[in-house]
């Protein structure tokens, strides 16, 4: 099995799994329907083409939180361009400034085409929703012969200078793996998630449920501090004048 | 003579008291002195200094002719009820002279002096010359090399290996003193404090500059160093500069 993995970075991102109505949610990673549908729309496949979303959708897809960043609320108070007439008051979370390594694994074939994709999309790829355009190239390169667990615990540290550096007291950082766990691990106490995608059709899309088992990785810190400089009160030179001389002989 | 160390208790209100005005330091250690009367003007002279290690680690250095009663100090400043035990006094104080007969020309010793470097300028033609700090470490430095021929010692030079500079000298030719000596100046503190006139109700203002000296000196002229210990090196000796004390140097490098 090979593994194909994603740098997802952006100013803004927003991933959805149980948004509905006017309060658009957002989790805080991001979920198996955005990814996909990225790489669906990189390849170019229409909205009701459900037969050639089947074999993305069969990928098994892993995780990593890199940067969580923060969560932050728009209050959406839009108008309609033309008529001028309001729009409905919604809502919108958004995570900014996270930085995420998404991992598929499958079929070797498979994930060099979508590689190949990712670099020239037929729809550009975003970040879960439209207004969310990814800030680097997303794709970070197609690994034959790994585990989707191997492949995501091997991947450096991919968040931001300034996040490296604020960690750099730290040589190792421990770092969150959200994946699908393999028919072996299921116990059925597994966390699930409806974010399975069946079909993107435009009239009803429709999701399934997917496990999501929780582990943790240690990763280098490229930017970690060799040594720590001493404390500012251990530079006064040593000085005992005491010590040389001798006690005195009752 | 003798040198007596104490350590402060810095947690205490009496610490900080003392602490905080030269001039009550200056009057405790002078009263600790039980066979000298606080009469006689000049007696022998009794030195003292401040070694600030780190925030709780504070030494209170005296080296005097006789020996100090400093119960007073523990009282105020001290740990009374750890003094109590024979076995761990409030201060420990050691006989100096064995020490000092033991320096001999040629004898290598990491030192530190908290000092008052000071000159004396004109500003203008006919004005009386004026008692001026140096403030800079390049000119507290050159003060103290001026000052070592005379005081019986040579501060090490670097050797070359460890020197930034070729030579130790600037690019321009200049001596460089912090790349060409084994020594170091830091804590700059200026001590001001009011000091009432003994004729009248006037107070005079007193601002004293010290800087801490640290490192390695070769005896050039022991009874001149013998001096120099026992005696002080440069100004304001009673608000705790001019004490320098003497350490073996560290074995390994």
């Amino acid at each position: 099995m090979s593994v194909l993995t994603l740098r997802l970075a952006g100013p803004l991102q927003a991933w959805g799994a149980s948004a509905r109505f006017i309060r658009r949610t957002t989790e805080a990673a991001p979920t198996k329907s955005g990814v996909i549908g990225m790489l669906a729309a990189a390849q170019g496949l229409q909205r009701g083409d459900d037969a050639g979303l089947a074999p993305l959708s069969a990928l098994r897809f892993g995780v990593r939180i890199d940067q969580p960043g923060t969560r932050i609320r728009d209050f959406q108070t839009a108008h309609h361009a033309v008529t001028g007439k309001s729009m409905p008051l919604s809502e919108r979370f958004y995570l900014a400034d996270a930085v995420f390594v998404a991992a598929l694994e499958g079929d070797h074939t498979l994930l060099t085409a979508l590689h190949t994709a990712l670099r020239a999309p037929v729809y550009p790829p975003y970040l879960g929703r439209r207004s969310c355009p990814p800030s680097l190239p997303v794709e970070l390169g197609v690994h034959p012969d790994i585990s989707l667990d191997q492949a995501l615990r091997n991947e450096p540290w991919q968040a931001s200078a300034w996040h490296q550096k604020r960690h750099r007291d730290q040589p190792t950082v421990t770092l969150v793996i959200l994946r699908e766990a393999t028919s072996a691990e299921r116990d059925g106490d597994e966390d699930v998630l409806r974010d399975q995608p069946l079909s993107f059709a435009a009239e009803h899309r429709r999701h399934t449920l997917r496990t999501v088992l929780s582990t943790i990785v240690n990763v280098p810190n490229p930017l970690a501090r060799a040594t720590r400089l001493p404390a500012s009160g251990h530079t006064v030179p040593h000085h005992d004048p005491l010590g040389g001389l001798e006690e005195e002989t009752a | 003579m003798y040198l007596t160390r104490f350590r402060v208790n810095t947690g205490r209100p009496g610490a900080r008291r003392l602490l905080s005005s030269p001039q009550s330091l200056h009057a405790a250690a002078m009263s600790s002195f039980p066979g000298l009367l606080p009469t006689t003007t000049d007696g022998p002279r009794v030195l003292w200094r401040l070694d600030h290690n780190a925030r709780a680690e504070v030494f209170l250095y005296i080296v005097s002719p006789e020996r100090p009663d400093l119960t007073h100090l523990v009282e105020q400043a001290g740990w009374p009820a750890a003094a109590l035990d024979p076995d761990t006094p409030g201060w420990q104080t050691r006989p100096y002279a064995p020490f000092l007969e033991r320096l001999t020309k040629g004898g290598t010793w990491a030192f530190r002096l908290t000092a008052n470097p000071v000159h004396h300028i004109r500003r203008k033609d006919g004005e009386p010359t004026k008692r001026t700090a140096h403030r800079t470490p390049v000119h507290q430095k050159a003060w103290l090399l001026d000052r070592q021929e005379r005081s019986g010692f040579r501060v090490v030079e670097k050797s070359d290996e460890n020197r930034l500079l070729p030579g130790g000298t600037t690019h321009q030719g200049h001596i460089h003193h912090g790349d060409r000596h084994e020594l170091t100046v830091r804590e700059p503190r200026s001590l001001a404090f009011f000091k009432s006139d003994e004729a009248g109700p006037q107070r005079h203002r007193v601002t004293v500059v010290t800087a801490t000296f640290d490192g390695r000196l070769e005896v050039t002229d022991a009874e001149a160093l013998r001096r120099t210990l026992t005696q002080g090196l440069g100004k304001a000796k009673a608000y705790g500069c001019g004490l320098m004390t003497l350490a073996p140097l560290p074995t390994t490098e």
